[in-house]
Parts: C-alpha cells; sequence; structure tokens
C-alpha cells in the first residue's frame, strides 16, 4: 500500500499518464477561466428560453393575438406556470435521477415493494399524458342540448331520457354508443372529453402548487437553518403568520371581486401554502447543519450556497418529497371542492364541475357525477399510495441496510 | 491575485516537494505557530442576548508545528482540544490569538486568501459516520475540495480520485459507492484521501480513529505515518488515547481546561512526565501486569467546568500533588482528602442534613435528625472524605476539628473561613507559566516553578 510518488512525480498533465493530485497546478487553476459545465449551461440555456418566451407573450407581441399565430396556440398564464413547472421537473427531478443511477435503482428497488404504489404510478403516468396530450386534439366539450343524458356505452336508459338518442333505440330504451363512451351531460357535453380536460386541470393545480410550494418552503427552510440567528427568527415568525392567514377566505374574495379563476386558486394556495412544509425543512436541516461534513464542506473551502444546494438541500429531500405526494391530492381534492361549490374556475372543465352538474340528475343519470368521481378517488388515492412508498423507500433508516 | 511573495514557489509542485523531503530537524522554522490562541463562547441571556458569561474552552494556548513533524494535542473530554483545531484554522472564529501559518498571519485573512489557505491545510473529522453526505458518492465526497477550489474539469477530477482510492488502499471502483456501503475504517481512508486531495502542507486529524475498532486503527495510523513520509506532511493530531499518541507523535501538548500543562517530546513527556496532570494521565493507562494494581494516582472530582474555571492552577482541585501550606506537616494523600473536603465546602455541596439522615436509616436508636449526636455526625463527614482522625499533624487536626465542628453547627462559612486563611496553598492562587524543566520538555506546575521536590505519590508513579 506504502506508494512511490516519484512515480508519479512531477510529470504534469501533457505526459498522458494518469493526473494525480500532485500535478494539479492551483495557480493555473485560480488563473483559468471558471468554466460551467455543460449541464449548467444546458439548464441556465432551458429557463432563458423560458423567460424570453415568457416576455416575447406579454411584451413585445401584440396584445389579443395568439402566442404563436401560425400554429394557433395561446399560451395563458396558467400554461407559462404550467410549461415552468414541468421544465423544473425535468431539470431538478428527472436529470439528476438520470446522473446517479446507482441510487436511482436503489430506490426503485426499495418503491417496487409496493404494489399499489406501482399501480399508481402508472395509473398516474396514463392520467398524465392522456391529459396533456388530449386537450391538444379533442374540442373543448361543448353546450349541445340535443345530445343531453346519452348513456355510456353497453348502459341502456328508458327511451324518453335524453332528447335525442344517438344510440340504438330497443325495448324501449336507448343504448349508449361509441360516440360518447361515457355518455353525456345534462347540457349535452361529453363526459370523456370533460374528463380529460379534468385531467390536465388536476394535474396543473396539483403539480404547479407543489412547484411553488416545494421552492419557497426549501429556500426558506433552508436558509432559516444554515444562518441562524435573525433570518432564521424573521423567516419563521412571518411562517408563524402565514399560518394563521385563512386562505380560503382570500380566494373567496377574489372570486367576489375578479370571478373565479384557476390561475389565481393555484397562485393563492402556492404562495401561502408552504409554511408548514417550510417547517419541516428547518427542523430537518438544523439537524443536518450539525454533521460534520458541513464543516468538511467549509474546510474545503465552500461558500455558504454550496453547502446548502449541495449537502443541506438534498439530505431534506426526503422529507419534503414525502410531504409533497401527501400536499398534492389535497390541493386537487380542494380544487374538486371549489368548484363543486361553483367558486370554481367557470371557464374551465375540471372534475369538481362535472359531479356538481350531475348532481341533481343523480337518479336518472348516474353516470355524469360518478364517473369524474372515480377518477377524482382513484387519483387521490394513488397519489396516497404513492405518498406512502416513498417515504418507507427514502427512510434514511432502510438506507443502511445497503445492497 | 493575492500579494503574498514566496508563495508561488512554495506551491509548485517539484519545489514544494523537494522542500519536505527535509524531514523532520531539516526546518528551523515553524510552519505553524499558534499564540495565545484563545476560543471563548459567551453564555447570553434574555431576548437582547445579554453575555452573562463565557465558556473558555480554549483559553491562551502555544504551540508550534515543524514541517514533516506529528504533534498530538492530548487530554479527557472536554479540555478544548477539538475546540483548538476548529479554532485554529477557523472553522470557528477564535476569541483571541494569533495563528502563523507559513510566516502568515491567518486570522488576519480576508474570505478569499482563506479559501486559498484550506488549500494548504486539510482536516480529517472524528466521526466517519457524519462526516460524509449520505447523498454524496465516495468519489464526489473526495473530489469536492478540488470542485470547491475551481478544478471544473470533470474527468481531470475523476483521475485524481481514482489515484487517490488507490493510494490509500481502497480501490477505483469504489469512486461509485455510497457512505452506507463502506465501513468506518474504509469511511476513515476515504477521509485522509479528501484531505490528501488539496495536496496539503499540513493535515490536522480530530481523533482520527477513536470510533474504529482497535485492529483498524492501526492501519490507519500506519497509513498516515506512510503518507507523512511520502508527502513530508506535517500533522495534528488530537486525540484522548495516549496509546495513538505515543505511537505516531514526536512531540506532545497536554491540555487541561483549556490550557496546556505540558509541552515536550513524545518520548521524554512519556518516560518523565512533569506536569502532576500528565503523570495521573500516565498512571491511568491500563497494564497488561496483573501485579500492578495501579499506582494510587487517582484523580477525584470531576472536570470543572470551563465556564467557571478554577482560580490560579486550574488543575489545583484535582491535582494529587497540590502544594501543602506551610507550617503543617500532612502526609500527601491525606492533604488530597482535606482539600477535596475544602472543595465541596467552597462549592456549597456539603450536605450535613443529608449525613445526619444517613445516618438514621443506618443506626435504629435514632428516629429524627434531632438526636443524632454532633460527635457521630463529625465522625461521618470525615469518613466520606477519608480523612483520618486525628491527623499526624496536631495543630493541622485542631483547626480542621474546629472547621468540622463548625460545619456540623451550620457555620459554614466560618469553616471556610477558618479553612481557607490556615490551609491555604499557593496553588489556588498563582497560576503557574509554561516553564522549561530538567527532563527537556516545558510544563506549567509551581512545584517546577518554586524548585518543590515531588511528592512520594509520584515516586510510585515513575517505579512503573
Amino acid at each position: 500500500m506504502s506508494v512511490d510518488t516519484d512515480t508519479h512525480g512531477s510529470t504534469g498533465t501533457e505526459t498522458g499518464s494518469q493526473e494525480t493530485f500532485e500535478d494539479v497546478d492551483w495557480e493555473r487553476v485560480d488563473d483559468a477561466r471558471r468554466s460551467l459545465s455543460l449541464k449548467a449551461v444546458l439548464i441556465a440555456s432551458i429557463y432563458i428560453v423560458f423567460t424570453a418566451g415568457v416576455i416575447y407573450d406579454y411584451v413585445i407581441k401584440t396584445p389579443g393575438t395568439d402566442t404563436i399565430g401560425t400554429l394557433g396556440v395561446n399560451l395563458q398564464a396558467l400554461d407559462w406556470l404550467y410549461i415552468l413547472t414541468l421544465l423544473s421537473i425535468l431539470c431538478f427531478v428527472v436529470v439528476p435521477l438520470y446522473e446517479n443511477k446507482r441510487m436511482t435503482k436503489y430506490y426503485w428497488r426499495q418503491f417496487r415493494k409496493n404494489k399499489a404504489a406501482v399501480v399508481s404510478l402508472i395509473y398516474l403516468g396514463v392520467i398524465f399524458v392522456i391529459g396533456s396530450i388530449g386537450p391538444r386534439f379533442l374540442d373543448r366539450p361543448a353546450v349541445e342540448p340535443s345530445n343531453a343524458y346519452q348513456p355510456p356505452v353497453f348502459m341502456s336508459v328508458e327511451e324518453w331520457m335524453p332528447v335525442e338518442c344517438a344510440g340504438e333505440v330497443s325495448g324501449g330504451r336507448c343504448h349508449g354508443t361509441w360516440a360518447h363512451p361515457l355518455g353525456t351531460t345534462h347540457e349535452g357535453k361529453d363526459i370523456l372529453v370533460s374528463v380529460i380536460y379534468g385531467m390536465e386541470v388536476s394535474m396543473q393545480v396539483g403539480l404547479i402548487a407543489a412547484m411553488i410550494t416545494i421552492t419557497i418552503a426549501a429556500i426558506v427552510g433552508v436558509s432559516a437553518a444554515y444562518f441562524g440567528g435573525w433570518i432564521d427568527a424573521v423567516l419563521m415568525r412571518y411562517v408563524d403568520i402565514q399560518i394563521t392567514f385563512p386562505t380560503f377566505f382570500l380566494y373567496l374574495m377574489i372570486v367576489y371581486l375578479y370571478g373565479g379563476s384557476l390561475f389565481s386558486m393555484i397562485v393563492i394556495f402556492g404562495l401561502l401554502g408552504w409554511g408548514g412544509i417550510a417547517r419541516i425543512v428547518r427542523s430537518e436541516a438544523l439537524q443536518r447543519r450539525e454533521e460534520e461534513y458541513v464543516l468538511a464542506a467549509k474546510n474545503a473551502g465552500a461558500s455558504s450556497f454550496w453547502t446548502m444546494r449541495r449537502h443541506l438541500l438534498p439530505n431534506v429531500s426526503n422529507s419534503v418529497i414525502t410531504a409533497v405526494t401527501l400536499l398534492i391530492p389535497g390541493l386537487i381534492l380542494f380544487e374538486a371542492s371549489l368548484a363543486f361549490l361553483g367558486l370554481g374556475d367557470p371557464t374551465v372543465p375540471s372534475w369538481g364541475e362535472v359531479i356538481a352538474s350531475g348532481r341533481d340528475d343523480l337518479e336518472y343519470a348516474w353516470w355524469i357525477s360518478t364517473i369524474p368521481g372515480v377518477f377524482l378517488f382513484f387519483t387521490i388515492l394513488a397519489f396516497n399510495f404513492i405518498g406512502d412508498a416513498l417515504r418507507d423507500a427514502l427512510d434514511p433508516r432502510s438506507e443502511g441496510s445497503g445492497e | 491575485m493575492m500579494d503574498r511573495s514566496g508563495r508561488t514557489e512554495v506551491i509548485t509542485v517539484s519545489n514544494r516537494s523537494a522542500g519536505r523531503r527535509r524531514g523532520n530537524t531539516g526546518s528551523d522554522e515553524p510552519l505553524l505557530s499558534v499564540r495565545n490562541l484563545k476560543k471563548h463562547y459567551p453564555i447570553t441571556e434574555g431576548i437582547l442576548s445579554k453575555e452573562v458569561g463565557r465558556v473558555r474552552a480554549v483559553d491562551g494556548i502555544d504551540f508550534d508545528v515543524y514541517p514533516g513533524e506529528t504533534v498530538g494535542i492530548v487530554g479527557e473530554s472536554g479540555c478544548g482540544k477539538s475546540t483548538a483545531a476548529s479554532s485554529l484554522i477557523r472553522l470557528e472564529e477564535p476569541t483571541e490569538g494569533t495563528v502563523r501559518f507559513d510566516g502568515e498571519d491567518i486570522t488576519e485573512y480576508d474570505s478569499g486568501e482563506m479559501k486559498a489557505f484550506r488549500r494548504r491545510v486539510q482536516m480529517i473529522f472524528q466521526d466517519p459516520e457524519s462526516s460524509f453526505d449520505p447523498r454524496m458518492s465516495i468519489g464526489d465526497a473526495i473530489a469536492e475540495p478540488l470542485t470547491v477550489q475551481g478544478l471544473t474539469d470533470k474527468p481531470r477530477r475523476n483521475e485524481i480520485v481514482a489515484d487517490l482510492l488507490e493510494r490509500v488502499g481502497l480501490s477505483e471502483s469504489d469512486a461509485d459507492r455510497y457512505p452506507h456501503e463502506l465501513s468506518g475504517g474504509q469511511k476513515q481512508r476515504v477521509g485522509l484521501a479528501r484531505a490528501l486531495s488539496m495536496n496539503p502542507d499540513m493535515i490536522i486529524a480530530d481523533e482520527p480513529v477513536s470510533a474504529l475498532d482497535v485492529s483498524i486503527q492501526s492501519e490507519i495510523l500506519a497509513l498516515m505515518n506512510d503518507l507523512q513520509k511520502n508527502f513530508g506532511l506535517s500533522i495534528l493530531i488530537i486525540s484522548h488515547n495516549l496509546a495513538v499518541i505515543r505511537q505516531i507523535c514526536d512531540r506532545v501538548a497536554v491540555m487541561y481546561l483549556g490550557e496546556v500543562v505540558e509541552l515536550g517530546r513524545t518520548d521524554e513527556v512519556f518516560a518523565n512526565p512533569q506536569h502532576p496532570y500528565t503523570r495521573a494521565l500516565l498512571a491511568s493507562i491500563p497494564t497488561a501486569d496483573p501485579t500492578d494494581r495501579g499506582m494510587g494516582v487517582e484523580l477525584t472530582g470531576d472536570v470543572p467546568s470551563p465556564s467557571n474555571p478554577p482560580s490560579g492552577c486550574r488543575f489545583h482541585t484535582r491535582c494529587p500533588e497540590v502544594i501543602q501550606p506551610e507550617g503543617y506537616e500532612f502526609d500527601q494523600q491525606t492533604w488530597r482528602r482535606v482539600m477535596d473536603l475544602r472543595q465541596k465546602l467552597d462549592d456549597s455541596a456539603l450536605n450535613v442534613e443529608a449525613i445526619r439522615e444517613m445516618l438514621i436509616t443506618e443506626v435504629d436508636e435514632y428516629e429524627t435528625t434531632e438526636e443524632v449526636t454532633t460527635a457521630e455526625t463529625k465522625a461521618r463527614l470525615r469518613d466520606e472524605f477519608d480523612i483520618p482522625k486525628p491527623l499526624s499533624d496536631p495543630q493541622a487536626e485542631a483547626v480542621l476539628e474546629s472547621a468540622i465542628e463548625n460545619i456540623v453547627t451550620d457555620n459554614e462559612d466560618d469553616a471556610r473561613d477558618l479553612l481557607a486563611t490556615e490551609f491555604a496553598t499557593p496553588c489556588e492562587t498563582q497560576s503557574p507559566a509554561l516553564e522549561e524543566t530538567d527532563a527537556g520538555q516545558t510544563a506549567s506546575c509551581l512545584r517546577i516553578e518554586n524548585e518543590l521536590p515531588p511528592t512520594e505519590l509520584d515516586q510510585t508513579v515513575r517505579s512503573d
């Protein structure tokens, strides 16, 4: 094990032999321009393109026209936020998972033990894909009184119920058709299309609000724990105040003043709902800050930002991810409840709204409320299962067992 | 970027390695020179954080480390040795004092200079479990100093890491593993690799092996020794383990309660300890000889709190060789016990009522504490401190007897005053300075300062 250093000696970098720590000429490193890694450049350019897009949409282009005129695509504030969320998931979830393949595989093996969670993940994946693609190709569900009360396919209702039965009429009963596989509402809106639009709404609500929440909670919690002192005191007292703030009534007021909007709902709940998670992050980060590896980083000459970004943040991610997977279903359910109460965005076909629209017809047309209700139920359930499985998979206590 | 003459020469590889090969005694300029280093932690109270006291964790220590040398700091838990290590490289800001490294005072450095300085002194931490980020692979952990210091070229870093892993006895493939997949000993090797990655001049090791199995301890120490020889490193090692110090240190500093009490060549300190505390520490090393029943030197009492250190010599509250008062003749062991009694009395920790209650439970005829006789209480009090009755010196006996009388009759203040005037020792008023001794090392003890002979007690120590 004893090593003769002379074999490595001062061979320099250009000889082609393996470089050793003794060869590093720190003067030259200091003089060299700090080059950013390819990954950092890519991530930065993604965000620059995004920002440029927003600036173009809101500052440069003539108001009232489509964002991309030739394609007929017009992006709203909510769409921009959703794009930002998806980009962030790509940069800060997918890329790190891909880079740390061994860690990812290890977590996957742990996660896979929970079969219900795997099924849930597949289900949510399907919902996400259909919800993202569907609305691009399907027209919004339109009011069509002549098409009202069509039963789902393989089902039938009394002939008199639909104004005009779209399917086959036999034996005094109107049968459902593939034209409307899940039937239609009392306004004649196709339920399948409504459900697909609702998928996008639910994903937007859950993911955007979660992104806002995680970003703020992580920054606030980690800074409070790392810096301590008055920064900690100010941030945490603000959290105390924010948690007591009645967000629901603020939203009611907005609805009263400006009308319901999905954008304001998401932004309000995202911006005011991070207090609890910030507390979790802070308490976790306080423990981590005392670990010797934080001292080791300081001993290497690392900045506060490096320590927070590279050590504290990854180590509090367990509790954040778990908290967020349990926060998302709460938000989705909350949006559905508001829509059900008629406090939602009237322009958005959310699940809650479809459920509400079928509430007077439960006796004759059960499918109107039930079908979106089933989707809502399984979505909430899936997030909860995944939250449980993640908590088990990411539990540091099980990490010690190795592989 | 920084104006530091001579620095360029040191940093270029060839000059630096050549300079290091000079070995232990080649250089007469210390690489690291610590003078009057203090680290106090304020104790605050209330909303306004008013300072009500200070924990004097490190209270003015001086020592040097020469190029290529291994220096040990040894002492009990809580004596401030780890704080000394972390404050001398400004992982914690020292309260006072200067730390000169290679001739420059690093306590004056700004953050940019400090960052460059970090390349030259690296630290190895005590707990291999907590000194690695569980979410960072071993390779990334070793490369972290390189990355932080601006080596952004990843393939270059990977090469360096692979080489380092081989040199500390691990394999290149370990770079992808995570800390929880490694044993404690392996992790400590990685800790060494991380410290070496900066090609430092000096490594500070804070209890590098105390968390490891004994068999692995010697492997790690041997590796440190190898690396030191190969790279001419200076090592400052902090340990409470005397065997570790004896194995690898050229010189050793013994710390007690934030101060260095003895400093010298390891062989000299171990062969002929000059400070009573060092003697007591050495006597506490267990020996394999079953007939050796210990040397009778046993430290009594707890380590005093560094927030309120004892006056005079800080060790006098526990010193087995505390100087006797003039005009009285004591057997040294008895004198120590009388001092223990005085100490308890001064701390108001003596509870006569508790002694009486104990007597009630032991002697059947007593029902209440009032019934317990004064004579019995006094005898019991002496027993508590193992003080013989009577003392060999009748004058001392008279003083002690009247003090005990005062204690049991609830006149503790009188007893305190009486003992303070009659049984005063210079150890509680004068603080000794580090002085050269005949044995070669320096030590701070009033016995050395006043050229008093060592007591009979340490004769038994030396017979070991």
